[in-house]
């Protein structure tokens, strides 16, 4: 992705990668509003955040799109008293476990500043965080915090699974949300493309459906929704099977209505998410339906997550860790069909494999 | 009345080692009205010391609900760094923040009200003592987690000569502070990206119980040279116009465009957290603060206090009505501000 394809003339509708999303949105924040500085670990190198902040340094000067030292902490809370005084920062982290060396202002600071001074005063700002999956990762290299982050009240935590959602939240974000935000990105996605419209419906900063279905609700996240809607096509092909995905988006203020209204048409569940299961997404959208449809569904819901230990780097561990095609299409036939639905499966057997050739949904 | 009573406090003290390229710290007509400075500084000094012994007498009411991290002792810092800046000068300071509140200019009943949980507070209540502040006069957010606060005011600082103005940041924190990592990431950033920052250590000899020499490998000036900074001590912690002097000539080279570290020898008469004195528990001597309650002109100069004592009084007495009238923040308040 370069800039010079981020001045072509907009087409109503057109592909987009995710990383080229990034950047077109990096290159209008810095455009459109003064206030907005990017700063992070490599955001002005030739790398520029695996191409979502390239070539921005040099057109928006060192003031604006920086390089710092190795300091999480400190950088979070330089970013927290330059928006004290009205700039917009936006930090990055290559690795979302990066972020966890600045948990302390994230969580101690940032998230409590509004409240904690009688709304007096407050500190807008955007936390982008990357999540590594596969290529040998390992442990430290990806996770994916959205529980974590979404914990704590006074964090909106999002996680865009296209390019049309980073298009149409980001922008959102930057002019007009009073807090600070935590948008969880997917490497897996960066390279993905995307067929993106400036007429469509703009994705909120909140739950929406990607695929309207009958048979069963996937609610999904990040990459997972990717993964959720070839499964849909699978199943739709192989089975007759119509499968309802719901793209939830924002992790921290889900429109849990959306949810309960699908899981009552289709009364069966499927959570995929790139996190643990344990306390974490799957686990709050089954409190939600529970506190609100008790009976909507007409079968326990099935949860996909990585596997309940920190992440292997081997390949073939790593492979059976997350979950792959072959099972997100088993666990949505299982739901409408039993466990015996006798449907043959994709025998494609690592996600990230598939990845690799795939050129995206478009 | 300062002339007379206690001519000690109006010599300019020279700081400890003067500031490298530091503007000249006396302003001729400081000379002129020392004894009106000296009264300015030392009425806002007994203002903060009468407050908090008024937090001492009511605390046992349990009006107050919230620990109280006490500056009593340390008053002189917070007067002496704040009367050298400018109202639009931030600062960015700690739970044990009432001196540093009030010096920047912060509302008496206010803070009052706050530390009542009221609804008449800085913050509704929802802040207490630890997280004073009073954004109006530049008293930003104070944090009960230490040195958590040091960065903001690098940022902000480095957002001011981003935006072009001359305003500076202050962070203030305690010698503790300095053993956390993100104060060397903090004076580090500064000193790379030339903030106007100036960084106040109150140093109290003591994290909580702990003392400075089991704490630290390293001398803090020192250390700061290693980074880059300039810096200046002041070991005269009780005398206003001391630190003063020595802010005025660290605020002019923090203007200038260079961080700069101020350290300021002080003494915590009280315990860390709570109303009591804690000498009793031996983890330090009585008579070394004693021996700082000698030079404190606070208690050295009886007839300025006694002189000043009255009208403070007065002023207190209303601020803690206020409180008293404040209502209670209710249901509404609770979900109200958090995103």
């Amino acid at each position: 992705m370069t800039l010079a394809a981020t001045k072509e003339r907009k087409a109503p509708t057109r592909v987009l990668s995710y990383a080229g999303a990034l950047l077109e949105t990096m290159d209008a924040a810095l455009a459109n509003h003064a206030n907005v500085f990017i700063m992070g670990q490599g955001v002005d190198d030739f790398k520029g955040i695996f191409g979502s902040t390239t070539g921005l340094a040099q057109k928006y000067g060192a003031e604006r799109v920086f390089d710092v030292p190795l300091m999480e902490e400190g950088m979070t809370g330089v970013a927290i008293g330059a928006a004290l005084v009205g700039d917009y920062p936006i930090t990055t982290h290559i690795r979302a476990d990066f972020s966890f060396l600045a948990m302390n202002q994230i969580i101690n600071l940032a998230a409590k500043y509004r409240y904690m001074f009688g709304g007096s005063m407050s500190c807008p700002m955007l936390i982008r965080l990357v999540v590594g999956r596969s290529w040998g990762q390992g442990a430290q290299h990806s996770q994916s915090p959205q529980a974590t982050f979404a914990h704590f009240p006074g964090l909106t935590v999002v996680m865009p699974a296209t390019s049309q959602a980073i298009l149409d939240m980001y922008p959102k974000i930057i002019a007009r949300h009073p807090g600070p935000v935590i948008s969880i990105e997917h490497r897996l996605l960066y390279n993905l493309d995307f067929t993106v419209s400036s007429n469509a419906p703009a994705i909120p900063l909140s739950t929406y459906i990607a695929r309207e279905g009958k048979d069963v609700t996937v609610v999904a996240t990040s990459v997972m929704v990717v993964e959720a809607l070839r499964a849909a096509q699978y199943v739709k092909e192989a089975a007759g099977v119509e499968a309802e995905v719901i793209d939830l988006n924002s992790i921290s203020h889900p429109d849990w209505e959306l949810v309960v209204q699908s899981v009552r048409k289709t009364g069966r569940l499927v959570i995929a998410d790139t996190s643990w299961l344990e306390y974490g997404v799957a686990a709050e959208v089954c409190r939600q339906l529970m506190l609100r449809e008790p009976r909507a569904l007409a079968a326990p819901p099935t949860m996909l997550g990585m596997a309940s230990a920190p992440c292997p780097t081997a390949k073939s561990l790593e492979d059976l860790y997350y979950p792959s095609q072959h099972e997100t299409v088993d666990a949505i036939l299982a739901q409408v069909r039993g466990v015996g639905h006798g449907v043959a499966l994709p025998t494609e057997r690592s996600m990230t494999e598939a990845f690799k050739k795939f050129r995206g949904p478009f | 009345m300062g002339l007379i009573a206690s001519p000690r406090f109006i010599l300019y003290h020279q700081p400890s080692k003067a500031p490298q390229g530091a503007a000249e710290p006396l302003e001729s007509k400081d000379l002129a009205n020392s004894d009106e400075l000296y009264r300015r500084l030392f009425r806002t000094t007994l203002l903060i010391r009468l407050v908090e012994e008024r937090v001492i007498e009511l605390y046992p009411s349990d009006r107050i609900q919230s620990p109280v991290h006490l500056s009593i002792g340390q008053e002189a810092v917070a007067v002496g760094v704040c009367d050298a800046l400018r109202a639009d000068d931030l600062v960015f300071a700690t739970y044990r923040s009432h001196g540093f509140y009030l010096a920047k200019g912060g509302r008496l009943d206010r803070m009052f009200a706050e530390l009542y949980g009221r609804i008449g507070g800085g913050a509704k209540g929802k802040a207490g003592s630890m997280h004073l502040s009073a954004p109006e006069v530049g008293l930003m957010g104070s944090s009960a987690v230490v040195a958590s606060t040091i960065p903001h005011a690098v940022g902000a600082a480095m957002s001011f000569k981003r935006q072009g103005s001359d305003r500076i940041a202050v962070a203030v924190f305690g010698d503790g502070a300095t053993e956390e990592g993100v104060y060397h990431e903090s004076i580090n950033f500064a000193s790379l990206m030339k903030v106007p920052v100036l960084f106040v250590c109150e140093d109290n000899g003591l994290a909580v119980h702990s003392h400075r020499h089991i704490r630290q490998s390293y001398r803090l000036q020192k250390h700061a040279e290693i980074y880059g900074i300039a810096s200046c001590r002041v070991d005269e912690g009780w005398d206003m116009l001391a630190i003063r002097e020595a802010s005025l000539a660290a605020v002019a080279h923090v203007r200038a465009g260079r961080p700069f570290l101020l350290e300021i020898a002080t003494s915590r008469y009280m315990e860390h957290v709570g109303v009591g004195e804690d000498f009793h528990f031996q983890y330090r001597d009585r008579a070394a603060v004693d021996a700082w309650k000698a030079r404190d002109p606070l208690v050295v100069d009886k007839a300025l206090t006694e002189a000043l004592r009255p009208e403070l009084e007065r002023e207190i007495e209303a601020a803690v009505a206020f409180a008293e009238r404040s209502p209670a923040p209710g249901r509404d308040e609770l979900l109200t501000d958090i995103i």
